[in-house]
């Protein structure tokens, strides 16, 4: 296992490095900063300056090696917009993707896999259809338009919930509940597909003939062995949210690294798109080490 | 027992957690935008301005819709002829940490605008070409000289925000010590900035006593902010999201909506053309459909509240004969009309672009132009929009807004038609000759000057497409004492709020 997490840091961090050069050269091909941090007025005189500053004149080359041996120091350089360390914006919107993230999948892939594994136990059944029909809507409804209506029905209508912000316990309440029903209804169809084949296979029936009981049966005997597929789909779909939830972020004023990351980019913010680009991909390559542990966890067949 | 114990502490739990209820006295904010610098040499930029600007930071002079310049960090001014003006300053003013404001601080904010170690948009934006120095007469009385000679000098003041001596030259601040009505207290990134009022205030207090501006971007939701009572004002917001005639305001937001033509390039450089396009378009249709009711179509690139704005020109007719009786005698005279015209527009620029360039591509297609409509978003426009421009560009008309609340018409003039412009499309040097005299007249000589340049651009040269003087939206809590005007585009003064 320790030689296993050695390569997969290994490999993690070279996928890394390529990553940060494709962005560090492609970002730049996508226009000046000098033209969008400035007024329109501004002359070139002001824009050149401003260049000069920022070591935008400076060749490509050497920006990338400057940049490189800064990074090592783990400085990853000033935000030309918020003039303060990249870094330090980074980290304080991942800090609520975090968060947002945690919390929604957990409760995704609790309640995914206790309704699916039912769903699947009672196929064709009335709870089986009635799941069915819901996951689907779940899974194909756009967030954007299900957080407009959420706003629209909770907030201002019934006035139970605040439109947005992050103040109290109440405001993380229509973030989450809309950033939980995609995976929700994906998650729970991939478990439900995967337990009806386990429930097929031959240990089961052998388990019934021995006349083990159906919650164990589910739970104990089935769920174990359906979850490969379904913690392949938990860790795709909370690599979605790492990465930012960014309509989300946006209606509901998350100040997550999404919204952040998506606002760089636009300002061509060099140092905060890298900085944000590097944070997300550190902790997915992180997710991934943990996937596959828990593989391994799962099905002892799988040997590193 | 132990169950209730239980009960009551989770109780207890919520109950803390519930929003506090908005005091009497606050307000909440909500912008489209988050400030990314607070520094108050960036206040001319609309986010920044609305939150920094007349609150935390005053300027020397102020530009007040209706009643024009009025004095503010200084009581008066007079020309001493060469470019100087003297700016005799108000005595007693102290900032939000108890120091004294006075001519060294105004001398200090005016070199620090310029600092070549910053980009403060307020020195790049409004003073850039101008070279600018200072004379302390005494602590309340300043010279200050302009190269070349301003005639607006006093007018130029109004943008600038007077900063504490002591500030950096090479550093922007993070949290701007002001004279304002209001301190800045707190700003927590992403989520909210929290000001106060300063005890200190030279001109007493105001029914405001603290503010909390939160960032939304989504227009609906911050329409939803204000109707729940989260929020007391909300800027920005889209025509769609305007419902309620209670609570909604629309005001002219100092932006005009135009087509920049190039009149370098064939068929555009043909003015029966320019006026065809002119004529190929109906304003009128826009108005009450995808563009608010309200909304003035234009003559002229800044608002009708400008000095020098001619209210004699009218918009030009709609009237698509005409235009085809344009286009078929260029087309006589050899001008290649068929050739295609690329027609820019700049995504999310304004509610319903997408919709506004597609109709606008349809009436010139209509007349027969050979028009392609190409969104891009504003990196990419920006290339398109300013010089300088490709040699093979080929005809274009850009779609385009431009901002000017600062009352008169030289911080427009120059860079949309002037040779030199850094958004012109049209090399004529009468024109550059009559923007000169105007910028350097004063006075009614200047308004009429103004007016002649107007005339000349719309009626003679016909140079570009203008459309229309916008307005803007806001949502206003029922319990406030507040009218948006065309300043709330750049500037919203809490001490002008109070409380029914």
């Amino acid at each position: 296992m320790t030689n296993f997490l050695i390569k997969r840091a290994v490999t993690s961090a070279l996928s890394l490095f390529i990553l940060v050069v494709l962005v560090f050269f492609l970002i730049r091909l996508t226009g000046d900063p000098a033209s969008l941090f400035l007024p329109l007025d501004a002359s070139e005189e002001a824009k050149e300056k401003f260049r000069d500053l920022n070591g935008l004149n400076d060749p490509i080359l050497h920006q990338f090696f400057q940049y490189f041996s800064d990074l090592i120091r783990l400085d990853f350089g000033i935000s030309l917009r918020r003039a303060e360390p990249a870094i330090d914006s980074v980290l304080r919107g991942f800090k609520w993707t975090l968060q947002l993230a945690a919390i929604t999948m957990s409760l995704v892939a609790s309640l995914a896999i206790i309704i699916g594994s039912i769903a699947a136990f009672r196929v064709g059944g009335f709870f089986d259809r009635i799941v069915t029909f819901f996951s689907l809507i779940g899974a194909s409804a756009p967030d954007f338009w299900i957080a407009i209506v959420a706003i629209v029905v909770f907030s201002v209508g019934l006035g139970w919930l605040p439109t947005s912000g992050t103040g109290t316990i109440f405001h993380w309440v229509l973030p989450i509940s809309v950033l939980f029903i995609r995976p929700f209804g994906l998650i729970l169809q991939v478990v439900r597909g995967s337990m009806l084949n386990v429930l097929n296979a031959g240990y089961i029936k052998t388990a019934r003939a021995k006349g083990v009981k159906d919650t164990p049966i589910v739970f104990v005997h089935g769920l174990r062995n359906a979850m490969l597929p379904v913690v392949t789909v938990i860790g795709d779909q909370a690599a979605g949210i790492l990465n930012g939830a960014v309509i989300v972020e946006t209606i509901f004023g998350f100040p997550g690294v999404g919204k952040l990351m998506i606002d760089s980019i636009l300002q061509r913010d060099f140092a905060v798109v890298l900085a944000s680009i590097i944070i997300t991909a550190v902790a997915i390559f992180v997710m991934n080490i943990l996937i596959d542990i828990i593989y391994a966890i799962l099905d002892p067949r799988i040997r590193y | 027992m132990k169950y209730s114990n239980y009960f009551k502490s989770v109780l207890v739990a919520i109950l803390i957690s519930l929003p506090l209820s908005v005091k009497a006295n606050d307000v909440t904010i909500v912008l489209s935008e988050e400030l990314d610098i607070v520094d108050p040499c960036e206040a001319s930029r609309s986010n920044i301005g609305r939150v920094i600007a007349q609150n935390v930071s005053e300027t020397i002079t102020e530009l007040v819709p209706g009643k024009g310049l009025q004095p503010r960090l200084a009581e008066s001014w007079e020309d001493q002829g060469n470019g100087t003006w003297r700016f005799n300053l108000r005595k007693g003013v102290l900032f939000s940490d108890g120091s004294a404001f006075d001519a060294e601080d105004v001398a200090h904010s005016l070199k620090r605008i310029k600092s070549d170690q910053l980009s403060c948009e307020i020195g790049i934006k409004y003073f850039g070409g101008i070279e600018i120095s200072t004379n302390i007469i005494d602590a309340h009385t300043i010279d200050i000289t302009a190269n070349p000679a301003q005639p607006i000098l006093p007018l130029l003041m109004s943008v600038v925000t007077a900063m504490r001596s002591t500030e950096p030259m090479d550093k922007y601040v993070n949290s701007p010590v002001g004279t304002g009505p209001y301190t800045f207290d707190q700003y927590l990134r992403g989520m909210q900035i929290n000001l106060s009022a300063n005890t200190n205030y030279w001109g007493g207090s105001s029914a405001v006593k603290s503010a909390k501006y939160i960032f939304r971007s989504d227009s609906s939701v911050r329409a939803a902010m204000v109707s729940t009572g989260e929020a007391d004002i909300a800027t920005n917001i889209a025509l769609q999201d305007a419902t309620n005639a209670g609570t909604d305001f629309s005001y002219p937001n100092s932006e005009t909506l135009y087509l920049r033509v190039d009149n370098e390039v064939a068929p555009t450089n043909d003015v029966r053309i320019r006026r065809a396009l002119n004529h190929a378009v109906d304003r009128e249709a826009f108005i009450g459909t995808i563009l608010a009711n309200g909304t003035i179509p234009a003559t002229g690139m800044t608002p009708p509240s400008t000095i020098g704005y001619n209210h004699d020109l009218r918009p030009f007719s709609f009237d698509p004969k005409k235009a085809k009786e344009l286009i078929a005698q260029a087309k006589a005279d050899g001008v290649p009309v068929e050739k295609e015209i690329r027609l820019i527009g700049r995504t999310n620029n304004f509610a319903n672009v997408q919709e506004t360039m597609e109709a606008l591509q349809a009436m010139l297609q209509d007349v027969g132009f050979n028009v392609k409509l190409e969104m891009y978003e504003v990196a990419e426009w920006l290339d398109l929009y300013s010089k300088p421009y490709a040699a093979d560009r080929g005809p274009i008309i850009v779609e385009a807004m431009h901002d000017n609340a600062n009352g008169d018409p030289v911080f427009s003039m120059f860079f949309k038609y002037a040779t030199g412009g850094a958004q012109s499309g049209r090399d004529d040097l009468k024109l550059d000759k009559m923007i000169a005299d105007a910028t350097a007249a004063t006075g009614a000589k200047r308004e009429a000057m103004w007016k002649n340049t107007m005339a000349y651009i719309h009626d003679e040269a016909v140079i570009d497409i203008l459309l229309f003087h916008m307005v803007g939206f806001s949502r206003v809590n029922e319990r406030l004492d507040f009218i948006p005007t065309i300043k709330t585009n750049s500037e919203l003064q809490l001490s002008q709020i109070s409380f029914k």
